[in-house]
């Protein structure tokens, strides 16, 4: 198992080495002069060195490279081009906001996805198999953003039970939590449970032909240690494959559901960032979505392995 | 697949075809011809009338500028129209030659790409798109120009491999034609191979273009105001949501049924290209059949036998249904006895209806099938007439069953140790620490040299003679009144098989258990069986002991089986064999089912035989005229 983590973050390696080299390339394929863009067009010679030098841009491209690597990895991504915010402080307030609606969506899914997909498998063609079929087919061509919006108006706005805007976290009030992240994670987590409970669906459906679970129940073990115990954890493999996967989306997602219930999350503030071509701003908020999808995958990769004996010895 | 079916499936697929396939043209018409089509000038604000509801003047009502939201839409569907063929164009155009170049080139050129389309892919694609909006600006084109990019890794992923699959082929080619360039030849080839997998990605990829379109301008970074999107258009709705909810309702639809169109019409494409996953309706019933509760018993059992054999089996018949819901018998009128300590060979060429007979007794043949006439007894228990509750008791406690292939029949995520020890837990309510010592106990009995260690191993571990035995000693785990070997040895190296049927032989001495061997290798059976029973085509043709049988064979399908009997000493001969093949359950006579086949065979084969005892249980009318030695 060691050994596995090890392999993985050995690969890894190259995979944060291009990343960076793209996130720092932002800079240079920018139309234009960043030192113009922050002075503005009435800027004095003087003005223009000094933001020059306090950028770095006055020492060779190479040299920039590791210079803005060094302070990175060090957690220095340097300040907003436009007040003199830290980039990691702006960051780091948003990012639980952003992990909290992404692992509530996740959760959801799972729970839904897992249930609906072995109820499915068990039961081919009944009503839930059918209900996740449709839910796929619709998960696939449904905005999450505008199931939001329909979410709010109906749940928030007419109904009262859910506030329609707003974030309160977890550490504040886990009630008011509850409250305010239900909708955005129904919305956020609809269509990848439908597309969950496809795959434990199909994963179900072939493990459960496995000769050793005829074995299992030749040894005269219950239906469900037989479906819950030997056919989950063999379903799983698959499915923990889609999860990774899938999270990477429920996360890219998270920026714009947010928006919809003003969450002020990682995507508002990408979008401003966007708007004002706020460049450090983008690489740190790029940079930290990179880790964590990283460290997802290393963590999925781990389950796979408790999952599936043979991955560890490979 | 039969002629109907076929034809219902294409019916049920252009009944999805047709509809999504008139929505996408409407979707194109209306867009080309949006200043036609659009009551109003989508930009046209009337501050008097702001965030009507739908009326006759305004079909979908108005927005908070007064716009009128019908001809917003569109309008908007012109802008989801330009945006899919845009942002697809550009990632075909950037994609397909550069996955063609990389695979076609390999080495450096191929390692670095496809690193950066690793980086890109693992990334949230909306991120990319956000960055390179940041540096191209807002504004649907630009952010066209990054779907563009994103989705461009689609298409590379797709061209190089095609290439890949391809070229081995293509130098061998080219190395025939002398003087062709491999380059010329890898692109005829590759065309025809690269349009399936095109086409079925171009669907997919509008698809996503036209949810990322809307969500890049739902945010505000994509086509920006006042042009009319299906995004910006939420965008309004979502802050006019307490005044006007429905607002949000036609944009959405519409990104909804334009969508689902699209898609629905890739699938049907994907399916028609012979790409699709049909799943597969046999295995389908194979789950559900497996889990219902027993059927209860159609017909009186005979209550008769009064031997005190272990396990009695009487005029058992197993039926099957096939996959247009018939039910087909399997095994017919099978009636066999075995006694405590006692080992029963079930003989017989593979799909004669062996293993399902041993499946049968415990109730799990699956595939829809299961026992539907006569009598299953263990000791005085009659095990048809118990319920799937009480089954589940017996199996594992009192009936065990060992199966061939120990690689497969070893729930491969769980240690030996466990899958033993499990079963000692749930079967015999041991704790788990002396379960597990019980296991471990039971694996070194089975011959297995530092058990302790072994336990901790998972299947692929393991050889599979030693997997078999794991296999045995779990069976053996809750010490069964009667173990069911099916084909134990025939998945395993010639060189292990002694030595597992000396271990069925030891584990007999000491626990005592009756065993049904079930193989379809004479010479095996000979070694380990007391009686052997022959069966063919669902039937038992012929019942002895193994030195009578061997010696003295009565029916003319056993005597075929010795004569095909490979012997040690005189190898040289060409192995004679029995002239065609078991008939399928559809197939069968109502006379003999050897009859075809049989050297034999005359006009009273034709009704049917019963099972004869004169000294010997032989299914042959002939068999007192007939000398088989002679012939043997």
């Amino acid at each position: 198992m060691l050994r596995l983590i090890g392999q993985r973050l050995i690969a890894l390696i190259p995979l944060l080495f291009i990343v960076s080299v793209l996130t720092f390339s932002f800079t240079s394929l920018l139309p234009g002069d960043p030192v113009d863009l922050i002075i503005g067009d009435e800027g004095s010679e003087e003005q223009y060195e000094m933001v020059r030098e306090r950028l770095g841009l006055n020492v060779p491209v190479f040299e920039r490279y590791f210079i803005w690597l060094g302070k990175t990895v060090q957690g220095d991504f340097g300040t907003s081009f436009f007040n003199s915010v830290e980039v990691w402080d702006s960051v780091m307030q948003r990012l639980p906001v952003t992990i909290s609606l992404a692992a509530s969506s996740a959760a959801i899914a799972l729970i839904v996805g897992l249930s609906a997909g072995i109820a499915a498998a068990l039961r081919p063609r009944s009503w839930i198999d059918r209900l996740s079929t449709l839910g796929a087919t619709f998960g696939q061509a449904v905005p999450n953003f505008w199931l939001g919006l329909i979410l709010a108006a109906i749940f928030a706005v007419k109904l009262r039970w859910f506030p329609a805007t707003g974030f309160t976290s977890l550490t504040q009030s886990p009630i008011e939590w509850v409250r305010s992240i239900t909708l955005p994670s129904l919305a956020l987590g609809f269509s990848s449970s439908a597309a969950i409970a496809r795959q434990v669906r199909s994963a179900m459906v072939g493990v459960l032909q496995q000769d050793y679970i005829r074995a299992a129940r030749a040894q005269g073990l219950s239906s469900q240690r037989v479906i819950f115990k030997h056919a989950l954890k063999n379903a799983l493999i698959p499915v923990v494959t889609v999860l990774s996967f899938l999270i990477t989306i429920l996360l890219g997602g998270a920026l714009i559901v947010e928006q919809v219930f003003s969450i002020n999350g990682l995507g508002s503030l990408a979008v401003t960032a966007v708007r004002r071509q706020d460049i450090p701003m983008i690489q740190g908020i790029v940079l930290v979505s990179v880790l964590i999808v990283v460290f997802i995958q290393l963590l999925t990769d781990i389950t796979y392995g408790y999952l599936n004996p043979k991955a560890r010895s490979a | 697949m039969s002629d109907s079916r076929k034809n219902a499936h294409r019916t049920s697929l252009l009944a999805v075809a047709i509809p999504a396939a008139v929505v996408l043209i409407s979707l194109i018409i209306i867009s080309i011809g949006a200043e036609w089509f659009a009551p109003y000038d989508p930009l046209q604000q009337s501050l008097r009338e702001t965030l009507q509801s739908p009326s006759s003047r305004h079909w979908l009502g108005t927005d908070d500028l007064g716009r009128d939201v019908l001809s917003r839409l569109i309008f908007g569907g012109r802008i989801a129209f330009v945006a899919a063929v845009e942002a697809t164009t550009i990632a075909i155009v950037l994609g397909v030659p550069l996955g063609l170049f990389i695979g076609y080139r390999g080495g450096w050129w191929d390692w670095a790409v496809m690193r950066v389309v690793e980086a890109i892919v693992s990334i949230p694609g909306i991120m990319i798109a956000i960055v390179i909006i940041a540096i191209l600006g807002t504004g649907l084109h630009k952010a066209m120009i990054a779907l563009g990019i994103l989705y461009s890794t689609a298409f590379l992923r797709l061209a190089r491999s095609v290439v890949l699959a391809e070229r081995e082929e293509v130098y061998v080619k080219a190395a025939r034609v002398v003087g062709a360039k491999p380059g010329r030849i890898l692109l005829r080839h590759i065309l025809p191979n690269i349009a399936p997998p095109l086409v079925i990605q171009v669907t997919l990829t509008i698809g996503a273009v036209l949810l990322a379109e809307a969500g890049l301008s739902f945010i505000g970074i994509g086509v920006q105001p006042p042009d009319a999107s299906w995004g910006t258009m939420l965008t309004t709705a979502s802050t006019f949501m307490a005044l006007n909810a429905f607002l949000a309702v036609p944009p959405g639809i519409a990104i909804v049924v334009t969508v689902l169109s699209v898609n629905l019409l890739g699938d049907v494409i994907r399916d028609s290209l012979g790409r699709g996953i049909v799943v597969g309706k046999s295995a389908a019933t194979l789950i559900t059949n497996d889990f219902t509760p027993k059927n209860s018993i159609q017909e009186e059992i005979p209550q008769e036998n009064d031997s005190n054999a272990t396990l009695k089996v009487k005029g058992l018949q197993v039926e099957v249904s096939t996959k247009n819901g018939e039910e087909i018998p399997v095994v017919t009128d099978l009636s066999f006895e075995i006694s405590k300590g006692e080992t029963l060979g079930l003989v017989g060429e593979s799909g004669c209806g062996k293993t399902i007979t041993g499946l049968a007794i415990l109730d799990l043949v699956g595939t829809g099938g299961r026992a539907t006439h006569g009598s299953i007894k263990l000791n005085d228990t009659e095990l048809r007439a118990l319920s799937a509750h009480q089954l589940e008791k017996v199996r594992g406690n009192e009936v065990s069953m060992v199966f061939q292939d120990p690689t497969t029949s070893l729930n491969p995520a769980f240690t030996v140790g466990e899958q033993i020890a499990e079963v000692l837990r749930t079967k015999q309510g041991m704790s788990t620490k002396a379960a597990w010592a019980q296991a471990i106990k039971l694996i070194s009995r089975v011959g297995i040299p530092n058990a302790a260690e072994r336990a901790k191993s998972y299947p692929h571990e393991l050889s599979g003679g030693m997997a078999q035995r794991i296999a045995i000693a779990r069976g053996l785990s809750c010490d069964p009144l009667l173990l069911i070997a099916d084909e134990p040895t025939t998945a395993l190296d010639v060189t292990v098989q002694q030595g597992i049927l000396d271990l069925f032989r030891d584990l007999q001495d000491e626990f005592g258990m009756a065993i049904l061997f079930i193989t379809h290798d004479l010479a095996v059976a000979a070694d380990i069986c007391d009686r052997i029973c022959v069966m063919y085509a669902g039937e038992i043709v012929e019942m002895a002991s193994v030195d009578e049988l061997f010696s003295n064979p009565r029916h003319p399908y056993t005597a075929g089986l010795l004569t095909a009997m490979p012997h040690a000493s005189n190898r040289n001969p060409p192995l004679p064999t029995i002239k065609g093949t078991v008939p399928t359950p559809q197939l069968w006579p109502s006379g003999c089912r050897f009859a075809e086949r049989c050297e034999y065979k005359q006009d009273i084969c034709d009704q049917p035989v019963p099972l004869q005892n004169g000294g010997r249980l032989v299914r042959c009318l002939r068999a007192d005229e007939i000398d088989l030695k002679e012939a043997q």
